[in-house]
């Protein structure tokens, strides 16, 4: 397990972050969301090493990273970086090497890592000479070719097209499926909440809410009630307890206390209960509602 | 260790591969190559053809064949002065002497040609007259007959000085050329790393003192190779052209600290092109902040300039003991005149140390601030 203990870091007067805390369990797949500058790169960095914090701990099963910890792991920064004249096969092979494996391993890995990635095409081609989105993928094998016990990616998702996106995303899950940690970064929520097992939500240098995906629209989606009825007598909803939206035959019933039985009755008097139940917010809605 | 090896590895395999590279070593190896054959370029023919016609001319052709050594002269004789005017015009002949008088030449009769002439005329008329006075030319000959003075140096062996000066200025543009090539490429391939962020994977991977001496290393060897090719083709060239006979004693010992200095140069430099080249992120800003190191070199190398002309001057002497100087100086002073062991052994401790600690303040520096991307990295800040 991959602990982030009350991580601080300031740049001058700016606070970066200010305690962030959460956990990543093996084989567990986690997204990391948050605004723009709201930390999650630090955080990333710190956990890597790349960057020291003013205070606060990463550990790994409660002893904290070293240097050799790390080199096992498999990190994607967030601005992307490659040789550009370096041949392809040769780059993933000698990040390969420089993480500990074996010429022949490194080789090998690199062999079938390319492959997977439908780049064996260009496996001697310059890194420059391939398309952004290959360059990419070159840059997940890097990450990837010393078969690693972590992956720390920063924005792996950004700038690929549907198809490498679904290819990536297979290869994360054959690795949480390993036992793997995940960690990474995205913007695309509809994405995170489609992959994830967990979510932390970072903002303003500190993890305003984090759980598993189900737990989080649970809490977050308490209070808020959808009740369709047919056939109901206009207005029937206005006396409703709570903040009430009407859209047609749609009802949402917001800031709603306790279990809303009472309102259930009060629907099933008005008309024909086709739906009543919690409203499960979106990753979006719940984002939307955390950091603001 | 193995970290280090990797990446000198990585430098040697992507960088000895470049056109730029092999250009290089291909284009030094032909220009150092070809200075050696320049002095038979300019030393002209080493054969002539000298016509004669005239009585008088008949007694020039055993003088010209005895003054002759060096070079190799074919005497060919004419009936009259018109069929020799028209060998000399046809181009048969160098120069045609009428009656022992006159030169007919296409233009002027100069050079080795003129004062070969010159020589067996002198020394034709010379018997000649003294024959008319009734004396006996040879023991004439044989009265004026003194051993030429010999020369004993008690300073420094001068035999070889201009040889000696012509080694040391050449050494001292390929050691300039290379020293400052290969440190640039270390300072580029840092900022390359660096602004491309490949530094952030690399660190999580190795050391940074590992990712800074792999490079050194490796760019090093690339540098060390191209000075072992120069210099394989210079003394080739110079053996091939005869030059070999000309070179001072031991060639053998001033290759030597040729190398062994240029290594010295070469990692003191390296690591400040390293350190600088760590403040910032773009290769444009690359040039400005390595301008001290720039500067330091070309002082350097004009002091190394001065001292291959001066090689006993006392600024000579003086600034081949100091760092980073000496590691010019001294393999320039030792090609070109003698240097005292002491000088050596002192200048070669200095060098070393100053060395070991350049390469440790670069590596702390290197390490403080190659991670921190964007603006350029103050540094004091990097020092501290």
């Amino acid at each position: 397990m991959i602990e982030i203990d009350d991580l601080h870091k300031r740049y001058g007067d700016k606070v970066a972050l200010d305690g962030v805390t959460f956990s990543v369990r093996p084989g567990e797949m986690f997204g990391f969301v948050g605004a723009n500058g709201a930390g999650k790169t630090t955080t990333m960095r710190i956990l890597m090493g790349v960057l020291t914090a003013d205070s606060g701990s990463v550990r790994r099963d409660g002893k904290g990273l070293t240097f050799d910890d790390r080199r096992r792991f498999g990190y994607m920064p967030e601005e992307r970086g490659l040789y550009q004249k370096m041949r392809v096969f040769e780059q993933v092979e000698y990040f390969g090497r420089l993480s500990g494996l074996t010429t022949a391993g490194a080789k090998k890995a690199t062999g079938e890592l390319l492959e997977r990635l439908s780049l064996t095409e260009r496996a001697n081609d310059a890194v420059d000479a391939l398309s952004l989105g290959n360059q990419q993928r070159v840059q997940l094998a890097v990450a990837l070719v010393h078969d690693p016990e972590a992956l720390i990616l920063d924005e792996p998702f950004s700038g690929l097209d549907p198809l490498a996106v679904d290819a990536l995303a297979a290869v994360l899950a054959e690795r949480c499926a390993a036992g793997v940690p995940v960690l990474f970064s995205s913007h695309q929520l509809d994405l995170v909440e489609r992959l994830c097992d967990s979510v932390g939500i970072i903002s303003a240098g500190r993890v305003v809410a984090s759980g598993t995906v189900e737990e989080l629209r649970d809490r977050e989606g308490r209070g808020l009630l959808r009740v369709v009825v047919r056939d109901a007598s206009p207005g029937w909803a206005a006396s409703l307890p709570g903040e009430v939206t009407e859209k047609g035959d749609e009802v949402l019933v917001a800031g709603v206390d306790g279990d809303g039985q009472e309102i259930l009755q009060l629907a099933v008097k008005a008309g024909r209960v086709e739906h009543f139940g919690w409203q499960r917010p979106t990753l979006t809605e719940i984002f939307r509602e955390a950091v603001a | 260790m193995n970290g280090l090896w990797l990446v000198a590895r990585r430098e040697i395999v992507t960088r000895g591969r470049t056109k730029a590279f092999v250009i290089g070593l291909v284009v030094s190896a032909i220009l150092v190559a070809a200075l050696a054959f320049l002095p038979k370029l300019f030393s002209g023919p080493d054969s002539y053809t000298v016509g004669l016609t005239g009585a008088q001319s008949q007694a020039l052709g055993p003088a010209l064949s005895a003054a002759a050594k060096d070079v190799r002269l074919t005497v060919r004789e004419f009936p009259d002065e018109a069929s020799a005017s028209g060998a000399v015009t046809a181009g048969d002949v160098d120069a045609a002497v009428v009656d022992g008088r006159r030169v007919l030449a296409d233009g002027e009769v100069g050079g080795e040609l003129g004062l070969l002439l010159e020589t067996a005329n002198q020394s034709a008329q010379t018997q000649r007259q003294l024959s008319e006075a009734g004396l006996d030319p040879a023991k004439v000959a044989a009265a004026m007959r003194v051993a030429p003075l010999e020369q004993v140096s008690v300073g420094a062996d001068a035999r070889y000085a201009g040889v000696r000066v012509g080694i040391a200025s050449l050494l001292v543009m390929v050691l300039f050329f290379l020293l400052i090539y290969s440190s640039m490429y270390v300072a580029m391939g840092v900022v390359e790393e660096k602004g491309s962020r490949i530094v952030e994977i690399l660190l999580t991977s190795v050391r940074p003192w590992q990712l800074l001496g792999g490079k050194i290393a490796g760019l090093g060897a690339l540098a060390l190779a191209n000075m072992v090719v120069i210099i394989v083709a210079g003394l080739g060239a110079a053996a091939a052209t005869g030059l070999a006979a000309d070179l001072p004693p031991g060639m053998t010992g001033i290759v030597v600290s040729a190398l062994f200095w240029f290594i010295l140069g070469y990692a003191f430099f390296a690591a400040m092109a390293a350190a600088l080249g760590s403040l910032v992120s773009r290769q444009e800003d690359a040039n400005s902040v390595l301008t001290p190191m720039t500067m330091l070199m070309m002082i350097t190398y004009l002091v190394a300039y001065f001292a291959a002309v001066q090689p006993n001057s006392p600024v000579a002497r003086i600034l081949s003991l100091v760092p980073p100087f000496s590691s010019m100086v001294m393999p320039v002073r030792m090609a070109g005149g003698e240097v005292l062991l002491w000088e050596i052994a002192v200048a070669a401790v200095l060098m070393l140390l100053a060395t070991a600690g350049t390469l440790m303040l670069g590596a702390r520096i290197y390490s403080r601030a190659v991670l921190r991307t964007g603006a350029r990295v103050k540094l004091s800040e990097a020092m501290r």
